[in-house]
C-alpha cells in the first residue's frame, strides 16, 4: 500500500514542480526550520518557566498563553511543509524507519505538550506554583521528545531505506 | 603560508578526518547545530517581536529581553562550536561556497546591528523612547536571522 501511495505521489504535478524548481525545496526547508524554532523554542521557554529559570515574575498561565498559540500555528505549517518535503522525493522519506520514528515522536511530543498545558493550568489555578514532581517530570519528558523529533528529522537525510524499498 | 595551505592543514587534522569519515559524527553534530539554531532564532524572534512592538508590549523592554538573551548567547555558543566542527570536515569546500561566505557576512551584520542598537538606542528604548528606531533595529534583526537560516539550508545543497 505504501509502495502504491509513493508511486502515485511521485507522478503528481506537485512532485514534478518541486523537482524542477531548484529553489523550492531549500525554501520549504527554511520555512520548516523557522517553524521548528517556534515550536521547540516555545517548548523550551515554557519549560524553563516551569523549572523557575526564566520569567519567575509571570504566572505560568500567562507564559503558556504567550507561547502556545504561535506553537500551534507553527505545527500546522510544519505539517504542510513536511508533506511538501515528502512529495518532493517520496521514496526518500516513506521507506526509511527513522521517518516513522520521527512521526511517532511528533505525536507523542504534541500529546505531551497538551497534557502539560492541562496539568499546568490546573496546577496554577489551584496553588499558583504548579511545580510538583509530576509537573517537572512531564516537562523533562516533553523536552526530550522534541529533541528526539529534531534528531530523527535530521537523520532522515542520512538513513537508507529498508530492504526491498524502491530507490 | 597561504589561506589554502591553512585550510588544507586544517582538513588534515585527526579531528577533521574523523568527522569527515565517520557515518554518524557529522549527522550528530548537525542535529545539535539545528537544536542550537532553533533556540538562537526562537529566542531572537521573541526579543525582536518585543522590539518591533507586536508582542509583550505590556512588559518593560529591559526586564523582558534580559530573560531571553542568556538563552540566545548559550545557544549561539553551541551553534558556533558545532558549526566550526562541521567546517573542519571540509574547510576548502566551505570557504569556496558563496552561501557559506554570505552566511558569515550576515552573522557579522547581525552583530553590528546588535552593537549599534546597544550603543545608540538601548538606553532610550528602556525608558520607552525611540520607539521608531527600536522597531527598525528589531525588523532588521528578524530579517537578517531569517536570511541566516535560509543560507544555512542552501549550504547543504551546494557544498
Amino acid at each position: 500500500m505504501l509502495n502504491a501511495f509513493a508511486a502515485w505521489l511521485i507522478k503528481t504535478p506537485v512532485t514534478a514542480f518541486l523537482e524542477n524548481a531548484a529553489w523550492a525545496v531549500p525554501t520549504i526547508q527554511t520555512l520548516h526550520i523557522l517553524c521548528i524554532a517556534l515550536v521547540f523554542g516555545g517548548a523550551v521557554f515554557v519549560n524553563l518557566r516551569v523549572f523557575g529559570l526564566i520569567e519567575r515574575d509571570q504566572p505560568i498561565a500567562a507564559v503558556l498563553g504567550r507561547f502556545l498559540p504561535p506553537m500551534a500555528i507553527a505545527i500546522v505549517v510544519l505539517a504542510i511543509t513536511g508533506a511538501l518535503l515528502i512529495a518532493s522525493e517520496p521514496n526518500r522519506a516513506l521507506f526509511r524507519l527513522v521517518f516513522w520514528v520521527k512521526m511517532g515522536l511528533v505525536l507523542l511530543a504534541v500529546a505531551a505538550t497538551w497534557t502539560q498545558r492541562r496539568l499546568l493550568l490546573a496546577g496554577s489555578a489551584r496553588d499558583g506554583a504548579a511545580t510538583t514532581l509530576s509537573v517537572r517530570l512531564v516537562a523533562g519528558v516533553t523536552l526530550l521528545l522534541w529533541v528526539g523529533v529534531i534528531f530523527t528529522g535530521r537523520w532522515i537525510g542520512y538513513a537508507t531505506g529498508w530492504p526491498g524499498s524502491p530507490s | 603560508m597561504s589561506l589554502t595551505d591553512v585550510l588544507t592543514s586544517l582538513q588534515a587534522l585527526p579531528l577533521s578526518t574523523a568527522i569527515a569519515e565517520s557515518d554518524w559524527l557529522f549527522p550528530t553534530i548537525e542535529s545539535l547545530h539545528v537544536i542550537a539554531i532553533t533556540l538562537v532564532v526562537g529566542s531572537i524572534i521573541v526579543v525582536d517581536l518585543r522590539l518591533i512592538g507586536v508582542a509583550a508590549t505590556n512588559r518593560p523592554l529591559g526586564a523582558f529581553t534580559a530573560q531571553f538573551l542568556p538563552i540566545t548567547w548559550t545557544a549561539f555558543a553551541l551553534a558556533a562550536l558545532t558549526g566550526s566542527l562541521m567546517f573542519l570536515a571540509k574547510p576548502v569546500s566551505y570557504v569556496g561556497n558563496v552561501f557559506f561566505l554570505s552566511k558569515l557576512a550576515l552573522l557579522l551584520a547581525a552583530g553590528l546591528n546588535m552593537a549599534a542598537f546597544h550603543l545608540f538606542v538601548e538606553r532610550r528604548a528602556h525608558q520607552g523612547q525611540a520607539l521608531g528606531a527600536t522597531r527598525v533595529f528589531g525588523l532588521t534583526s528578524l530579517t537578517i536571522w531569517i536570511g541566516v537560516v535560509a543560507l544555512g539550508r542552501w549550504i547543504g545543497f551546494t557544498i
